[in-house]
């Protein structure tokens, strides 16, 4: 599903953030990347979704070599990952429907594609009751239920889950996990990078451990070892 | 076709769910608009009053004072002939003495003087009013060599002198006036600039989030150009709605101030519509849209 060879990465000359990385996840897995800040964990997701270009080193998603993608194909590959992040990146004048439609939307679904999946995805979100809130009208826990639904609707087979819960108090972050390993037993390959300890530890899934741009772990059923 | 029903309906939601953001952005472009109109309404009133000025100015030609009216008739049309005079008059030399009279009415010096020299002093005379303002030497030059024995004085010095200052200050006055002009736009073009750069700035997050939601460079820039059109649109109507009743109001005091001159700076406006405000749409779609194009690009990099 994802296989990322050789791997290096400096945004400046002698310092990089990713350093001749390895690893391969396998479809339907739930991988947590873990790592203090400046490991490289959040370089590692841009790489993903073509924010980033590998200095050297590949980066394959199934079958497509995401590191010789053109700027014009990069569309393309975020509506085939879903991507969450801490800070929601929800459109502030738009409407919790509004937001998760308008993904669909501006890849060119139609209307009624539309209005078949986003009323489903928000009741698996849990958010069917307050689709016509904006961002600003919810708590942060509905909010990212509300990035979830959105990064949902295309159907991915990735969900690239950045700090998913950074911004949550403990009930909605486990709230928050509790929807991801939900959307995990559909099928969906998540990534979940983090830093929280106790959320690591509760999952007792595959970690996988960073420390100054390298892999330095890769447990089956880890526990946070920094 | 949905893609684009799609693209509108989203800058519709944008421009009226940013109400505030759009209400200054076309304040500003209707005043920077306003500025533009001042200015050609400006242009236009100081063009007609150097033309009224040039058209005031004639050369007269003074006849001996004994010659047959007769032959003063010959001559004015002689040189009424000449392709570069427009009209000729000829002052007889009992109509130069009742406007001398007329002139002098209220200072009785000058008057018991003329009575005292119990004769009329005064030359029968020509005035003759160019055809083209520009090519008055030419036709000084052209009466110079007139070859006629009744004509008085030859003398045009004083209409050369006026000649001149008249055409260094109208040059001065185009010369400012382009400057001024050039200011004007460039500074209009800068705040229209930075009105637009403002608006998208505002948009930046957003703009971020459409391309990580995986929307195409059409549907990221598209909206904000559809809103530029909507901004020039709207921001041209509003000037027109508020430049007319404004020329309206501005036309009897013109008129007052230009009397015998026909100046009349609305039916310009209305007969050159479709050119001015045409225009100013399109220079003003242009900078918006070219604006929107690169303040999202600063946005919107991969």
């Amino acid at each position: 599903m994802i296989k990322l060879t050789e791997v290096s990465k400096a945004y400046l000359k002698n310092n990089k953030v990713l350093n001749n990385i390895n690893l391969e996840v396998t479809p339907g897995e739930f991988v947590s990347i873990v790592g203090q800040s400046g490991a490289g964990k959040t370089t590692l997701v841009r790489l993903l979704i073509g924010e980033e270009r590998v200095d050297s080193g590949q980066v394959m998603i199934g079958d497509w070599d995401i590191t010789k993608l053109s700027r014009r194909e990069i569309p393309y590959l975020r509506r085939q990952i879903g991507v969450i992040f801490q800070d929601f990146k929800l459109l502030p004048k738009k409407t919790l429907l509004e937001n998760v439609s308008f993904a669909l939307q501006v890849s060119g679904g139609t209307s009624q594609k539309i209005s078949k999946i986003v009323p489903s995805v928000l009741k698996i979100v849990g958010l069917d009751d307050k689709k016509n809130r904006y961002p600003h009208e919810v708590s942060g826990g509905e909010k990212q239920r509300a990035a979830i639904a959105r990064a949902l609707v295309h159907q991915p087979k990735i969900l690239l889950a950045d700090e998913p819960t950074g911004n949550l108090d403990a009930i909605n972050a486990n709230e928050i996990i509790d929807l991801l390993l939900h959307i995990n037993k559909f099928g969906t390959t998540v990534i979940l990078v983090t830093h929280n300890k106790e959320i690591v530890n509760r999952l007792n899934r595959r970690v996988v451990t960073m420390d100054h741009g390298r892999i330095i772990s890769d447990q089956a059923h880890g526990k946070y070892l920094l | 076709m949905l893609s684009l029903f799609r693209i509108i309906k989203f800058s519709f939601q944008d421009i009226f769910r940013n109400i505030w953001l759009t209400i200054i952005t076309v304040t500003i472009l209707v005043v920077a608009l306003f500025s533009v109109n001042m200015l050609i309404t400006i242009r236009l009133i100081s063009d007609n009053a150097v033309l009224a000025v040039k058209e005031k100015i004639n050369i007269s030609l003074y006849i001996k004072a004994d010659t047959p009216e007769s032959e003063i008739i010959a001559l004015k049309n002689k040189i009424s002939g000449f392709d570069k005079v427009r009209e000729v008059n000829y002052i007889s030399k009992q109509t130069a003495l009742d406007s001398f009279r007329d002139k002098y009415k209220n200072n009785q010096s000058v008057l018991v003087a003329l009575k005292e020299l119990g004769r009329n002093p005064l030359s029968p005379s020509l005035t003759i009013s160019p055809k083209d303002f520009n090519n008055s030497n030419l036709l000084i030059n052209e009466l110079k060599m007139l070859d006629n024995q009744i004509i008085e004085s030859r003398d045009f010095s004083d209409n050369t002198i006026i000649l001149e200052k008249i055409n260094n200050i109208t040059k001065r006055v185009n010369e400012v006036g382009l400057i001024i002009i050039a200011l004007f736009i460039l500074t209009s073009l800068l705040i229209v600039y930075n009105t637009i750069r403002v608006a998208i700035y505002t948009h930046r997050q957003e703009i971020e989030i459409m391309r990580l939601v995986g929307a195409s460079n059409f549907f990221i820039y598209m909206p904000y150009i559809w809103s530029a059109f909507i901004y020039s649109l709207l921001s041209v109507l509003i000037i027109i709605a508020i430049f007319y009743p404004f020329l309206s109001l501005l036309q009897p005091y013109l008129e007052i101030f230009f009397t015998d001159y026909n100046i009349n700076i609305l039916a310009y406006f209305v007969n050159n519509f479709a050119f001015i405000f045409g225009s100013q749409f399109i220079a003003i779609l242009v900078i918006n849209s070219l604006t929107s194009l690169f303040a999202v690009r600063k946005y919107a990099k991969v």
